[in-house]
């Protein structure tokens, strides 16, 4: 009995489809673009449905435990990501929950900080070489999150918002007529239904919904590229940090020789020193797959794959550390994430592309919706340390009904790799949901929505948008 | 009601397969694995990125109920081998051998303080505690080793019907909507989702005082002094519960138990109740996660503040999945109901034996509870099994045989008649039970002699203590 390929097909007839529920916009996808959207659509006053396939909204920055919200600032400390972004650090700041540098230390070059972040493992997210200071390494605005108190404070926002919820629900297919979205079918513990919309956003991070939409969109991943790795993180808690490090320093060759071995049984041997200031001695793996595979996101073979490759990983990385390196002989995985580490998938091809140009530009578009700090290209960055968005990049250019908030937004791979992380998506869903919400006011295509009265509000919900006149 | 039409389409088929388990919780793990062993192609299909439901995801990290009263252990199988390969990797707790089955009040209290589920009836009982992410761990290779092709990230959603004979499912995942075919369905949801659109027929009606009326948001808790903690339980037991009360009243909850698990001496979780409607309400289920994860929140902020040990403590993680605890229950070939819960029979297609431990005097006098093949069977579809807590049964059943062990065993039986069945030739409702049984006994599953007559009275020493309180 041996394994059949095939490529049959079998007809489903047609039917009836419950629907139980009409709004104004339906956002499909409670991650960082899911929750930007849900958010400012209520906010301006939309009824809004949100529909997100786990029992968490974050997505990333809870379930794939990336709690990380970088490049909240340029390399010479500079803020430029505002709004929504950081209205959430700020509510979790409060709950003591959120990490971040001290406002006066961004952009300093203050050596104790620098090293401190360099000896976490963190420094690819807080610092940064500057070019115009000789390349001297300074630290960026960057925040890390409690993942567990996260998901509850989303709760509260997207509540206080006076958003729908629908958690446990899978938005799998858009209702289509002509070229236009009518709203999404979508599966749950109460069957397969239907929740009608005047405008669907794509949170789904993949362009999940966009696809049968009959969206043009390219899905090319370049494996030189971060986007085409696949992680599954973990946790680890119960170590002895000190006990590893002094470890490490004093036998710094057998350190590396037992972490070739470790790599050579299939582990893992790069972890980041948890900085959550409410949690002790945990490191975090980022564990993406070995490379130079290249791995698809939107192919349910490959995912299981990875994940079970990724399991593997941890527990033979695990049961190594713990035989192996003092400090580790106590610890425990203390969990893996529910969610792989997706980077990148389809990208919708929109009114707007944006590519390699626009990283040298420096145009401030008519309808600019956010401002991103632009950190990770050398001197380019240093030239041009921020980039305008527009918001024609959200805007798939055939089909009407929809917009695309999420790392799936309009650009190439090899520039949606700088944008596509968890403070950008926010943004494009704060600016998404506010456009939606808009159109429907003035009963238009999203693509048409006046450009200055999107600017004007995005403005007074605290975006740091330029003076585009 | 308003409808929409969806119109017809084309949907690709993926995979012809003998056998399609849907869901790999306790009991799609029980039925992949015994099925893919005794010969069948099988595919396996689960929602989440891992196996195990609620024993990993739900955070219901507890296998218990594996002895009966005297301490002779009535599920083995499948469970055992799980419980083996985390012995072999450090990552389980349990009493000892030689205690299973012990009146000696010292030993019952020792195991009592230690867990809940360890002890019963005045005695000690074999309960494993698990340690999740291991466990995740095992089952992937188990699966594997045993040659199932697994579909993670994926949902089964739809049976594809053919009059009364089930085709194959309908799956959704990131690669769109697609179809498995098998020659046998197996539906290991818990839920049995795949019911009404097969046209099975189901009861779902709970009491509101059942403990599977409710449902759960479990998390644990890392950092605490659990020394602490428990000194300050035992030498101001008035205090202590007096702060779980304010607990309460502050919109947490009290109560909490040690993870007892090696290296995790500073972990304690919180299993909760959640009150609903219905488990398969997916605005129940969004409504509960709120609840649930707010109640989480006040309970940690309340024990950090003021609870003994708990001053550095952290979350450590909530449960990516809802402790669901009953929905729909099938009426199959054969019902289980509280008439059965009193009688000491066999019946003649055993295809499980499960220790009654949770009925007081009653479990004493009836001590194992049989399980007939036939509970498993659809009457409509022939080509169909159900091996999860959807099982065919009344509440009362319900209510005491559906944990993770349970599951595995009628998933083992469920996916051993699968695939001997289709070597058969014949469907599943004409399995030589007699094959079946004399496999599932070759598997390490215990079975009665179902040629004999049991006759059983209770000689015992009188109860003394409830399941909440360890003999004086």
């Amino acid at each position: 009995m041996s394994e059949k390929p095939s490529v049959r097909t079998i007809t489903e007839q047609a039917r009836d489809i419950k629907v139980c529920r009409e709004a104004d916009v339906v956002v499909v996808g409670g991650g960082p673009g899911g929750i930007g959207s849900a958010i400012a659509a209520a906010r301006t006053g939309a009824d809004t449905v949100l529909i997100e396939r786990y029992g968490h909204l974050g997505g990333m920055a809870t379930g794939g435990l990336i709690n990380i919200l970088p490049n909240l600032s340029d390399i010479s400390g500079k803020q430029h990501i505002y709004g929504l972004n950081q209205e959430i650090i700020d509510r979790m700041e409060k709950r003591d929950a959120a990490f971040y540098p001290r406002k006066k230390d961004w952009g300093t070059a203050d050596k104790e900080l620098v090293d401190f972040y360099n000896d976490t493992g963190l420094n690819l997210f807080y610092v940064r070489k500057d070019p115009n200071m000789g390349g001297k390494e300074r630290v960026m605005y960057t925040a890390v999150v409690d993942p567990e108190v996260l998901k509850d404070e989303l709760n509260d926002m997207v509540q206080e918002a006076g958003v729908d919820l629908w958690l446990h629900s899978w938005g799998t297919r858009p209702i289509m007529e002509g070229n236009t979205v009518k709203g999404v079918y979508f599966e749950s513990k109460s069957g397969r239904q239907a929740i009608l919309g005047k405008v669907v956003i794509d949170s789904t991070g993949d362009g999940d919904i966009f696809v049968e939409a009959g969206a043009e969109f390219d899905g090319e991943l370049n494996n030189k590229y971060r986007t085409a790795w696949m992680a599954s993180t973990f946790w680890m808690t119960d170590v002895n940090i000190k006990k590893a490090d002094d470890f490490k320093a004093s036998q710094p060759e057998k350190f590396a020789e037992l972490m070739q071995e470790l790599l050579k049984l299939g582990g893992y041997p790069h972890y980041l020193k948890g900085i959550l200031g409410n949690q002790r001695n945990v490191l975090w793996y980022h564990s993406f797959q070995i490379q130079p595979e290249a791995s698809d996101g939107k192919d349910v073979r490959e995912l299981t794959r990875v994940d079970v490759r990724g399991r593997k990983r941890a527990v033979t990385t695990y049961e190594f550390m713990k035989k192996n390196i003092p400090g580790f002989e106590n610890c425990y995985i203390m969990q893996t994430a529910p969610q792989l580490g997706i980077q990148g998938g389809r990208r919708v091809i929109g009114e707007y592309i944006l590519d390699d140009k626009d990283m040298v530009s420096d145009e401030v578009h008519e309808d600019t919706i956010v401002v991103l700090a632009n950190n990770d290209n050398g001197e380019i960055s240093a030239r041009h340390p921020s980039i305008c968005i527009p918001y024609r990049c959200l805007v798939p250019k055939e089909v009407d009904g929809l917009l695309v908030a999420c790392r799936a937004f309009s650009s190439t791979d090899s520039v949606n790799m700088y944008f596509n992380i968890i403070p950008p998506c926010i943004a494009y869903g704060q600016a998404a949901g506010t456009a939606a919400a808009l159109a429907i006011d003035a009963g238009v295509q999203p693509r048409k929505v006046d450009y200055k009265a999107l600017h004007k509000n995005l403005v007074k919900q605290g975006v740091n948008l330029p003076d585009t006149k | 009601m308003k409808t929409i039409k969806e119109s017809a389409r084309e949907t690709k088929v993926v995979r012809e397969a003998d056998v399609v388990v849907v869901g790999g919780g306790p009991g799609g793990i029980g039925a992949a694995v015994s099925a893919a062993r005794n010969g069948a192609d099988t595919v396996l299909i689960e929602r989440y990125g891992y196996l195990g439901g609620m024993g990993t995801g739900g955070l219901v990290t507890i296998i218990p109920q594996l002895t009966d009263y005297t301490g002779k252990q009535q599920i083995v199988g499948l469970t055992q081998e799980w419980i083996d390969r985390l012995i072999t990797r450090n990552a389980v707790d349990y009493p000892k051998k030689e205690h299973w089955g012990s009146l000696d009040k010292e030993l019952v209290r020792y195991y009592f303080q230690r867990s809940f589920f360890m002890t019963r009836l005045d005695r000690v009982v074999y309960a494993a505690i698990i340690d999740a992410e291991i466990s995740k761990y095992i089952l992937n290779e188990m699966v594997q080793e045993a040659g199932v092709k697994t579909y993670c990230h994926a949902w089964g959603t739809e049976p594809i019907m053919e009059g009364n004979h089930c085709k194959g499912v309908i799956i959704e995942s990131k690669s769109g909507r697609q179809a498995i075919l098998g020659k046998v369905v197996i539906d290991s949801t818990g839920d049995g989702d795949l019911f009404p659109y097969a046209g099975i027929e189901f009861e779902d009606n709970i009491p509101p005082n059942f403990r599977i009326a409710n449902l759960a948001l479990c998390f644990w808790v890392d950092g605490v002094n659990l020394k602490k903690a428990t000194d300050f339980r035992m030498n101001n037991p008035k205090e202590f519960w007096e702060l779980n009360r304010k607990a309460m009243e502050a919109g947490g909850q009290g109560g909490f138990m040690p993870s007892n698990l090696p290296d995790q001496d500073a972990v304690v979780w919180f299993h909760n109740r959640f009150p609903n409607k219905s488990q398969v309400d997916v605005e129940e289920l969004t409504r509960v996660e709120f609840e649930g994860r707010k109640k989480m929140i006040k309970t940690y902020e309340f024990f950090k503040d003021n609870m003994p040990g708990f001053e550095k403590s952290f979350i450590v993680l909530s449960g990516p999945q809802l402790g669901t605890r009953s929905s729909r229950r099938m009426i199959g070939e054969y019902q289980l109901t509280q008439k059965d819960l009193s009688d000491n029979q066999p019946f003649e297609d055993t295809i499980a034996i499960f220790p009654d431990l949770d009925r007081g005097q009653e479990s004493l006098d009836h001590p194992n509870m049989y399980i007939p093949y036939r509970c498993l069977l659809p009457k409509n579809v022939d080509n169909f099994l159900v091996a999860c807590r959807a099982f065919s049964s009344d509440m009362h059943v319900q209510d005491n045989f559906n944990l993770i062990p349970h599951c595995i065993a009628f998933g083992e039986a469920a996916g051993a008649a699968a695939a001997l069945a289709l070597k058969a030739g014949v469907g599943v409702k004409n399995v030589d039970i007699k094959a079946l049984q004399k496999q599932l006994a070759k598997q390490g599953v215990p079975l009665p002699d179902v040629t004999k007559k049991v006759d059983y009275k209770y000689t015992g020493p009188a109860l003394v203590s409830s399941a909440f309180t360890p003999p004086h």
